[in-house]
């Protein structure tokens, strides 16, 4: 169903986690076609953490979407741990998704009727996947929520929500987990303790993390951060700084055409 | 408010459909069955017709209120579930809790207004139908002319509207003040209901087999059991859920939803068990009945025919009148879920594991009703037959256990199914913003 180009018989990670080649999208018909991602071409290494940035209306939450199997591209290939993505069914881009891409969203996307614990563990009942339960309450251990195992989400702070989602992506060993605004609807403090654990996740674990956000703090925890503007790469900037991502969003429309 | 509430109406029809079904339905039910009573009430009509029709006309106008109720109650209480954003921003720009209650009971009178001039039309075409068949069986005399006047008109109207400002009093307050504390009026009731059922259901013994009453102890008895059984249903979900082992990620998930959302089923599993219960009990009974009938020897009389005649009408309009609740609430709390269900996908569920999850949970609540119901049917049919006939159990087999629990099945996991394909046709990262 998917085409191997590198390893067939290599089960280790490829040393691409990421790449996307001219991938385009664009949503609704004829006069009232919006392009949103315009022939984006991309490639992240395995074990780096990368902001992606860019005005609203950027293309970033499609880049996103289309990089994690959640949306199908009009045209370009994304591939995943050196596997091309094919388009097809809903089903099967799910299986797709599974053990290779782990999410952690802005609004947790926990389910309420289960406790911390079985939120943690049910992407991998979902897959058919033995469950390792000391596995994953030492996960839960190390995002801080050892004491918090029986809790239901909405007896959790938002910090402590999104700390789940972490674990929940970090518990199946996904090669890249995709960020959406994670720290959207916390405090700093919350907000600086989600950043320092998908760093963590990172420089530890080894996995690949890409995260979309506007707030250039978020973005100077990442190793680079790539600008969107009109859909297309506006740019990438490595070691980031707060002053600098700052400084570059506040002129993004003056390099457009710049280009990476 | 009422300016608010006409507007809210002609700007989302589609919202009241249910509510104007509910209605539309009761108010044809009951008009139907009481332009009887004005027919009966006319000069120069022999006692026996008089008889049959009035007879008729109270039975199924009780029911007929009783089920409005319910019916009206079930789907407000649905409709202003799934408006509490609506009334939380009318709140937040200054909507006392009075102006509130006015908006909701306001839209509710009119609906119900709506449906029971909608049902004027059919209720006069269904009370000629209904007296022509009286008159075909010999009920009624032929002499007699169908008359529908002012009794009929008026208890249409008033029930329905009294019902429906009931009801969306009831729904709204309950949505303006938070969650329950009808712990302990819950618990009396279930208990009262349970006893009084035993009491009537034992009373059976004490009529002889040819008594014309001996019919009705066994069925309110099965009545009374399965209200007391419909209230001790989320418990009974649970105690079956502790025991339910399922594999499968889908069962697994299930299972644990549905130990979370028994409280909010409640509704849905009433409406399956009343279903089952009344069904069963009236249409076995009257199985027993005729065909005992039948080996006498004997023609039927009147009466027998008249308590034939009410039995299945009875059955069939709360099998029509339950269709619409189960399918209405079912569709709400379903499409409710689309929030979740998204969540279910992202974190890797497949649209065939999310539809197995419902199929699943679905399948576990109708055979929970289904076997409460059969139960509070058989605590009728039992000693019914016993003191009817010889033996313990009715001679009629499973066929007309196996049509309601087709008709049931049918219905839930069709609903279900149905609406959860259809929530699932939005991507799953839209379903998760939509309603973030």
């Amino acid at each position: 169903m998917f085409r191997t180009v590198r390893r067939t018989h290599d089960k280790g990670p490829a040393a691409e986690a990421l790449r996307l080649v001219k991938v385009s999208r664009t949503y609704g018909r004829d006069d009232s076609a919006v392009t949103a991602l315009d022939g984006v071409t991309l490639s992240l290494e395995r074990g780096t953490f990368t902001a992606v940035m860019g005005p609203s209306g950027s293309g970033k939450s499609t880049l996103l979407q289309c990089a994690a199997g959640l949306d199908r591209p009009d045209s370009g290939i994304v591939m995943v741990d050196g596997v091309e993505m094919t388009g097809g069914s809903e089903a099967e881009l799910t299986r797709f998704r599974r053990g290779r891409i782990g999410f952690v969203f802005q609004q947790y996307n926990l389910l309420d009727t289960l406790t911390v614990a079985q939120n943690t563990v049910l992407p991998l009942k979902l897959a058919g996947r033995r469950v390792d339960r000391r596995r994953a309450q030492e996960v839960l251990v190390s995002v801080g929520l050892g004491d918090r195992l029986g809790h239901r989400p909405d007896q959790l702070s938002g910090g402590q929500r999104q700390r789940v989602a972490i674990a929940r992506a970090l518990v199946t060993e996904p090669r890249v987990i995709f960020a959406d605004e994670p720290t959207g609807a916390l405090d700093t403090r919350s907000a600086r303790g989600v950043l320092l654990l998908l760093r963590e996740a990172v420089r530890v674990h080894g996995r690949t993390v890409v995260m979309v956000t506007h707030d250039p703090v978020a973005a100077s925890y990442a190793d680079s951060v790539v600008f969107l503007a009109d859909g297309r790469l506006a740019g990438r900037m490595h070691a980031p700084t707060v002053d600098a991502v700052a400084e570059r969003l506040a002129h993004l429309g003056d390099d457009v055409t710049v280009g990476v | 408010m009422f300016v608010l509430a006409i507007r809210s109406i002609r700007q989302r029809p589609g919202r009241f459909l249910a509510t104007l079904l509910a209605a539309f339905l009761g108010a044809a039910i009951i008009m139907t069955f009481n332009s009887l009573q004005d027919t009966a009430s006319q000069h120069g009509i022999d006692s026996v017709s008089t008889d049959t029709l009035s007879t008729s006309a109270s039975v199924v106008g009780g029911y007929g209120t009783l089920l409005v109720f319910f019916a009206v109650t079930s789907t407000l209480t649905v409709n202003v579930r799934q408006r509490s954003r609506e009334l939380e921003t009318l709140r937040c720009s200054g909507a006392t809790p009075a102006q509130l209650k006015r908006m909701v009971v306001g839209e509710a009178v009119a609906v119900a207004l709506l449906g029971a001039i909608l049902a004027v039309g059919p209720a006069i075409l269904g009370g000629r139908a209904l007296l022509g068949a009286f008159k075909d069986s010999g009920q009624v005399a032929r002499s007699v002319n169908y008359s529908f006047g002012p009794f009929a008109l008026q208890s249409g109207l008033g029930i329905t509207l009294l019902a429906s400002a009931g009801a969306a009093f009831l729904a709204v307050r309950r949505a303006t003040h938070g969650r329950r504390r009808q712990g302990r009026a819950r618990t009396f009731f279930t208990y009262a209901a349970l006893v009084a059922g035993m009491v009537s259901v034992t009373a059976t013994f004490a009529f002889s087999a040819t008594d014309a009453a001996l019919m009705a102890a066994p069925a309110y008895g099965a009545i009374l059991l399965s209200v007391g059984l419909a209230l001790l249903a989320p418990r009974l979900l649970k105690g079956l859920l502790d025991r339910l082992q399922l594999t499968g990620a889908s069962g697994w998930l299930a299972v644990r939803n549905l130990r979370e959302r028994a409280d909010q089923l409640a509704g849905i599993l009433m409406s399956l068990i009343l279903f089952t219960a009344v069904s069963t009990a009236t249409l076995y009974m009257q199985a027993v009945e005729s065909d005992a009938v039948k080996a006498s020897g004997l023609k039927k009389s009147v009466d027998a025919k008249n308590l034939e005649t009410l039995n299945f009408t009875v059955v069939g309009i709360i099998v029509v009148f339950v269709c619409v609740m189960l399918v209405n609430s079912l569709y709400a709390a379903t499409t409710y879920r689309a929030r979740e269900f998204g969540g279910q996908r992202l974190a890797g569920a497949t649209p065939g594991q999310v539809l197995r999850t419902v199929a699943t949970e679905t399948a576990i609540l109708t055979i929970t009703g289904i076997l409460s119901g059969t139960a509070a049917a058989l605590a009728g049919i039992i000693p019914f037959t016993m003191v009817r006939t010889d033996s313990i159990l009715p001679h009629q087999g499973l066929g007309i256990w196996l049509t309601v629990v087709t008709v049931a099945t049918t219905v839930t996991l069709g609903t279900s199914l149905l609406t959860a394909r259809r929530v699932l046709r939005t991507p799953a990262v839209e379903a998760v913003a939509l309603a973030a």
